[in-house]
């Protein structure tokens, strides 16, 4: 299973039953079979690696896609009773092609003092690094570019690149609000960064593995049957807390609500986007759609089973959308529910609060895991 | 596939060239979105309009001035604790394999336990300090004494 070897003192067969493999042929071994490309050597190989990774990236920017123009505003008019987009297309959904038409035809106005590389370079980073991730997400149907052994540590080290986005277009457009917004959210990033990888490394106990293929096929046992409903050993049955702590932790690091300090509207005006208009305004706000997605996908993967579900493993990919929209639908309830916290709480609560019970979750779930084997 | 090496190499480079890949992908995405808003976009210079945005007002003074970062000290203690978390996860993945080798549960668990304990020890001497809060201003300051 690992790579690390014990010198068990007598008895030298492995005790440990190999957890099957799910997945175990990828998105572009499985394109370069079915469009052939796998006979053309390295160039066919690479190029169906790139359809792969095409595909991927297609898909979630079409989530955020649906869910920034359009469902976001849905969310928030019913949770304050009101009607939001209705006038083009059925339930106003083609909202989303006249909204991208009109933020891409903006005027891209630069401020004087803008730090010009990296206030241009910024956009990129914050869109790109949040795409990054889900390169090792397995998304079920055999949505899955690839599975390396380091998975869960890769994804944690990806999705902290967004804060040097962030601080850089903080810093970059010489604008006192975007300064305040991007030195905020590298506060929080650092307080609550610790906290997420430590109740991470908790799920890793139980699976044994940072390959997240694995990860996913090890929670597909059955926790206890209840009136003929089998529970499966998702991590949020078996370790609720650390499901907890994790969703907190997460909904800090991608900067919602309560946590959302870094762009709160009505101290910094937007923080550290305030001076971006036009195209790069789309980057960033995408940016930010893809990290609550990734969070999602993090959660749903290593807490909630990732793509299992009832019924054939091909609706695999539908579960895992589900599970994502779930936490995405979360971020938009709590936006719409619970107030912001202030800076300085937000540094407290991290630091004081969640820091210190992600260490006692590790310290428990090691005691307890090691009592019990 | 044509070109095999060993099994499990070229899985591994599989991985990693998806991965490039995926790079590739996230940067091609936002440079055909630039390019397409050049098109589409109108350009009307005008100083102004170029301004930086102070809620309407003249911008009073620059933004690069000297002002108290509040955090310096939690950058610090973040290094080490993400250091901390790089240092554990080899353990977390050894751990079940070392409980079903048989390994005694103090020599699985102790090391990292008292590792752990290092570090809060760490932690409680930063929180007593003051590092772990907020800063806060002479005026502040003056106000919390009795």
């Amino acid at each position: 299973m690992t790579g690390l070897q014990f010198a068990a003192p007598v008895d030298t067969t492995p005790a440990v039953p190999t957890v099957p493999l799910q997945d175990t042929v990828l998105l572009p071994e499985r394109i370069g079979e079915l469009t052939g490309l796998d006979g053309f050597g390295l160039g066919g190989e690479l190029l169906a690696t790139f359809i792969a990774a095409f595909i991927v990236g297609n898909l979630m920017l079409a989530m955020t896609g649906v869910a920034g123009p359009w469902a976001k505003r849905k969310i928030t008019a019913a949770f304050t009773d009101r009607i939001a987009v209705n006038r083009l297309g059925p339930a106003g959904l083609f909202i989303i092609l006249a909204d991208s038409v009109r933020l891409l035809s903006k005027e891209l106005v630069i401020p004087e003092n803008a730090d010009r590389p990296a206030y241009d370079l910024a956009p990129i980073v914050v869109a790109g690094s949040a795409l990054l991730g889900f390169a090792v997400i397995p998304m079920g149907s055999g949505i899955h570019l690839a599975d390396p052994e380091v998975g869960l540590a890769y994804v944690f080290a990806v999705s902290g690149i967004a804060s040097l986005g962030l601080v850089m277009a903080g810093y970059s457009s010489a604008n006192k609000y975007s300064m305040l917004g991007g030195l905020r959210a590298v506060a929080q990033n650092i307080a609550y960064e610790i906290p997420l990888v430590i109740t991470g490394m908790s799920v890793v106990i139980f699976a044994g593995t940072l390959q997240l293929g694995e990860i996913v096929a090890a929670q597909h046992e059955t926790l206890v049957e209840i009136a003929g409903i089998s529970i499966p050993t998702w991590y949020a049955f078996v370790n609720p807390f650390a499901f907890v702590l994790f969703l907190v932790a997460n909904f800090a690091e991608v900067g919602r609500n309560p946590f959302d300090t870094p762009e709160a509207p009505t101290e910094i005006v937007a923080g550290y986007q305030t001076e971006y208009s036009s195209v790069y305004f789309v980057l960033i706000y995408l940016g930010e759609f893809l990290h609550i997605f990734l969070g999602g996908a993090i959660i749903a993967t290593i807490f909630l089973g990732g793509p299992a579900g009832p019924g054939p493993a091909a609706l695999g990919i539908v579960w895992f959308i589900i599970k994502i929209w779930g936490v995405f639908f979360a971020t938009q309830w709590l936006r719409s529910a619970v107030p912001r916290v202030r800076i300085d709480q937000l540094i407290e609560i991290g630091w004081k609060g969640l820091l210190v019970l992600s260490f006692a979750n590790l310290v428990l779930t090691a005691v307890i895991v090691g009592l019990i084997a | 596939m044509c070109v095999r090496f060993e099994a499990s190499n070229v899985t591994e480079m599989n991985d990693w060239i998806a991965i490039g890949a995926l790079a590739l992908v996230g940067v091609l995405i936002p440079f055909g979105m630039m390019t397409v808003s050049y098109l589409l976009r109108p350009t009307v210079p005008e100083t102004s309009k170029r301004a930086t945005y102070e809620s309407g007002e003249i911008p009073t003074g620059g933004t690069r001035i000297r002002f108290n970062i509040q955090y310096y000290m939690v950058a610090l203690l973040f290094v080490v604790f993400d250091i901390e978390t790089v240092l554990l996860f080899p353990w977390a993945v050894a751990y079940q394999d070392a409980l079903a080798a048989d390994i005694p549960l103090a020599r699985a668990l102790g090391p990292m336990l008292a590792f752990v304990a290092i570090l809060l020890v760490g932690l409680a001497w930063a929180w007593r300090t003051g590092a772990v809060q907020w800063a806060r201003t002479p005026r502040q300051l003056d106000a919390d004494r009795p």
